[in-house]
C-alpha cells in the first residue's frame, strides 16, 4: 500500500525545496536594485552592449581570450532577447545558482541550515566586490561551483568495479555543472579547477557502506585506483570544457607584464589588514570595487567575526562528517538521521577537498600580497601564471567552507536557525540597491548606436581603432561609473585599444602595467611616437576605421590627413581611412 | 530561553551596525566625473 501523502505535506516539501532558489532571487533583486531597470548595468570589466556581434577569439587583438567564450555566449543568447535582458537574467542567475546550489550541498537537510547556507554564499563580500568590479563571467564560475563540488564528490561514490554507464553518467553530471563555469572563462574554470579536482581526489564514497574520507597512509591499491580515476575524469572534463580559451590562450603571442602583481595583488579593505580582509571574504584589489561602508571597524568587525563563526562551524561539520563518518556508518546512522542528516549522509565526501581547496586558494591570494618576487619570477618565465596576479579571485572555496560552516551552525540552532538566513545581509547591509547606486542601468546615446551599425554595415574589411589611446572611460551618462571602453565589444571587425592598465596608488604613483597584445602594442607605439599623421602607418596596419570618442577631436582628427568623417555626433566622431 | 536571549542580543548588534553604515554611505554623490581616460582602478 502506497503511502498516503498529505497535500500539506507535499506543498511544505515543494516550498523548503524551491525556497533556496527563491532567497536566491530575493537577494539578487535586492542587491543589484536599480541595475534592473531598463538599460544596461555598466561598471568596469561588466561592458555589455545593444546588439552584440559574434566575434570568436580575442576579436584579431591578438590579446589573451579573457571574455572567450562568455562573449560569444552573450552575443548568441542576444539573437533570442536583447542583450539587457540577456544581462539581467545572467546577473539574476548568479544570484539563484549560487543559493540553490549552496543549500544542496549544505551539511542537514533541515531548511533552516538549507537558507543559511543559500543567504551566505549568494550575498558576501566577495561576490559583492567581484560584481562591482563587473566580472560577472567570473561570477558564472563561482555560482556554479557548489553545483561542481557535488558532482565531482559523486565521481568518488563509487566503489568496486564501476560500470561503465555509471561512470558516462557521473562525468555527465560534473560536465553540465561546470556550464556556468565554462561559460564563463578562465577565471571561472580557474576557480573551479582547483576545487574539483581536490574534492575527485580526497573524497571517498560511501557506496560500500564505510568510512567517507580514508588517510592515505590506509589506502590500498584499490582505493588509489578509484581516485585515480575520478581525478582523471575531472581531468578530462575540466579540460575539454576550457578548450574554447585554453586553444587560443596557447596560440597567443600575448605577453604579461609582471608589474601586474603588485597592481592586481590581495590588499586590506578594512582594519584588519590583507589576511583579516581575505578570512572576512574580501580583499580585492580594486578600493574602487569595495562594498561602501565596509571599510568601518564596526561593519569590518562583525563581518570578520562572521568569518570566524563560520570556520569554526565547518571544523565542526567536517569533524562530524570525517572523523565521525565510520560511527554514522555502523551505529549512528539513526542519531544523525534523528538530526536531519539522511538525505545528505555523504555530504562529507567533498569536505576534505573543500578543504584543501580554501586553504591552497588562501595560499594563492597570500602569494601576491606577500611574497610578490616568487609570482613575478613565475610570471616572467611563463606568462600562463598571469591569471594567479589576481589572487584574491581563487578565495572563492573558503566562501564555500564559510557557507557550510555557516549552515552547519544554523543547524545546530534549531528552529531559531531560520533567523540566521538573515545574518548575511545585515552584516553586509549596503550591498542592497546596486550598493547603494554603485550599480544602475542606463541606456547608450543614440550617437554610440549610430556608429555601431555603420562600422557593421560597412564590409570593407580592416579594424577599427578606438582612441583616446587608453582602456578605461568614465561616461557621464554613466554616471561617472569607470568602464572598459564599449568600443571594445562592439563591432564586428578587430578593434584595436591599449589593453596597458593602470592602477593608481594611494602613495607611490600609478602603476602602469604593460599592453599585452602584439597589435595594440604597435599601434601604441605609432601613437606616442610624436604627433605626425598617422593615416599611412594605420593603413599598413590594416586600420579602416578610427573613432574618437569625448571630444577629443582636436587631439586627434589633424594626425589623420585624408580620412574622411562619417560620423560627428554627440561625445563620437568616426574617420574611415 | 538562554539561547533566545543571546539571538536577541546578537540580532540588535547587527541591527544597530547595519543601520550606521546604511546611513553613513546613504549621502549625497558628488558630481560624476567625465574624463576621457580613467584608470582601472586605484589601491
Amino acid at each position: 500500500m502506497r503511502p498516503h501523502v498529505t497535500r500539506p505535506g507535499r506543498s511544505r516539501r515543494l516550498l523548503a525545496r524551491f525556497a533556496p532558489a527563491a532567497v536566491g532571487l530575493l537577494l539578487g533583486v535586492l542587491a543589484l536594485g536599480p541595475a534592473l531597470g531598463p538599460g544596461f548595468a555598466l561598471r568596469y570589466d561588466m561592458v555589455f552592449v545593444p546588439d552584440p556581434p559574434l566575434v570568436l577569439g580575442s576579436g584579431g587583438s591578438g590579446g589573451f581570450p579573457r571574455a572567450v567564450p562568455s562573449d560569444q555566449v552573450v552575443a548568441l543568447l542576444s539573437l533570442a532577447l536583447p542583450a539587457d535582458v540577456v544581462q539581467k537574467a545572467l546577473l539574476l542567475g548568479v544570484f539563484v545558482l549560487a543559493a540553490s546550489g549552496a543549500a544542496a550541498l549544505s551539511p542537514g537537510d533541515r531548511t533552516a541550515a538549507r537558507l543559511a547556507a543559500a543567504a551566505f554564499y549568494a550575498w558576501n563580500a566577495y561576490l559583492a566586490q567581484r560584481l562591482l568590479l563587473g566580472q560577472w563571467a567570473l561570477l558564472l564560475g563561482f555560482a556554479g561551483l557548489p553545483w561542481a563540488v557535488r558532482a565531482a564528490a559523486r565521481l568518488c561514490a563509487r566503489s568496486g568495479v564501476a560500470r561503465l554507464r555509471e561512470v558516462a553518467g557521473d562525468t555527465a553530471r560534473l560536465a553540465v555543472a561546470l556550464v556556468p563555469a565554462a561559460v564563463g572563462g578562465f577565471q571561472a574554470m580557474l576557480v573551479s579547477a582547483l576545487v574539483v579536482l581536490p574534492v575527485a581526489a580526497l573524497g571517498r564514497g560511501l557506496a560500500d557502506g564505510h568510512q567517507v574520507a580514508t588517510p592515505l597512509r590506509h589506502l590500498g591499491r584499490r582505493d588509489l585506483s578509484e581516485r585515480a580515476r575520478a581525478v582523471l575524469v575531472s581531468v578530462v572534463v575540466v579540460g575539454v570544457l576550457s578548450l574554447p580559451w585554453l586553444v587560443p590562450a596557447l596560440l597567443s603571442r600575448a605577453v604579461t607584464d609582471p608589474a601586474g602583481v603588485e597592481a592586481f595583488a590581495a590588499r586590506a579593505d578594512g582594519p584588519f589588514g590583507t589576511l583579516g580582509s581575505l578570512l572576512s571574504l574580501g580583499g580585492v584589489w580594486n578600493a574602487e570595487a569595495g562594498v561602501p561602508g565596509q571599510g568601518s571597524w564596526s561593519v569590518a568587525a562583525v563581518r570578520l567575526v562572521l568569518s570566524v563563526v563560520a570556520l569554526a562551524g565547518f571544523v565542526g561539520f567536517a569533524r562530524v562528517a570525517v572523523a565521525g563518518e565510520r560511527r554514522f556508518a555502523l551505529a549512528g546512522f539513526v542519531r544523525l538521521a534523528g538530526r536531519g542528516w539522511g538525505r545528505n549522509a555523504g555530504a562529507g565526501r567533498y569536505v576534505p577537498g573543500l578543504a584543501v581547496a580554501a586553504v591552497a586558494g588562501l595560499g594563492v591570494a597570500c602569494l601576491g600580497a606577500f611574497a610578490p618576487g616568487v609570482l613575478k619570477g613565475l610570471i616572467g618565465w611563463w606568462p600562463g601564471f598571469g591569471p594567479f596576479r589576481d589572487g584574491q579571485l581563487f578565495i572563492a572555496p573558503l566562501v564555500l567552507c564559510q557557507a557550510m560552516g555557516f549552515a552547519y551552525v544554523a543547524d545546530r540552532l534549531g528552529r531559531m536557525g531560520f533567523a540566521a538566513a538573515a545574518v548575511p545581509v545585515l552584516v553586509l547591509p549596503t550591498f542592497a540597491l546596486g550598493a547603494f547606486g554603485r550599480l544602475a542601468a542606463v541606456d547608450y546615446p543614440d550617437e554610440w548606436r549610430r556608429v555601431q551599425a555603420l562600422v557593421n554595415a560597412d564590409p570593407a574589411p580592416g579594424a577599427l581603432v578606438s582612441l583616446p589611446w587608453g582602456a578605461h572611460r568614465a561616461f557621464a551618462w554613466n554616471g561617472g561609473r569607470v568602464i572598459l571602453d564599449p568600443a571594445t565589444k562592439m563591432f564586428a571587425r578587430p578593434v584595436l585599444w591599449d589593453d596597458t592598465l593602470v592602477v593608481e596608488r594611494r602613495a607611490g604613483g600609478a602603476i602602469r602595467v604593460a599592453a599585452e597584445a602584439p597589435r595594440a602594442r604597435r599601434i601604441g607605439a605609432l601613437i606616442r611616437d610624436g604627433h605626425g599623421p598617422l593615416t599611412a602607418a594605420f593603413l599598413r596596419e590594416d586600420v579602416k576605421f578610427v573613432l574618437i570618442a569625448q571630444k577629443n577631436e582636436n587631439e586627434f582628427s589633424s594626425r589623420f590627413p585624408g580620412a574622411r568623417p562619417i560620423l560627428s555626433a554627440g561625445e563620437l566622431l568616426l574617420l574611415r581611412l | 530561553m538562554l539561547k533566545v536571549l543571546a539571538a536577541l542580543a546578537v540580532g540588535a548588534v547587527l541591527a544597530g551596525v547595519a543601520s550606521v553604515a546604511v546611513v553613513n554611505v546613504a549621502s549625497p554623490t558628488p558630481e560624476p566625473p567625465n574624463k576621457p581616460l580613467y584608470n582601472y582602478g586605484t589601491r
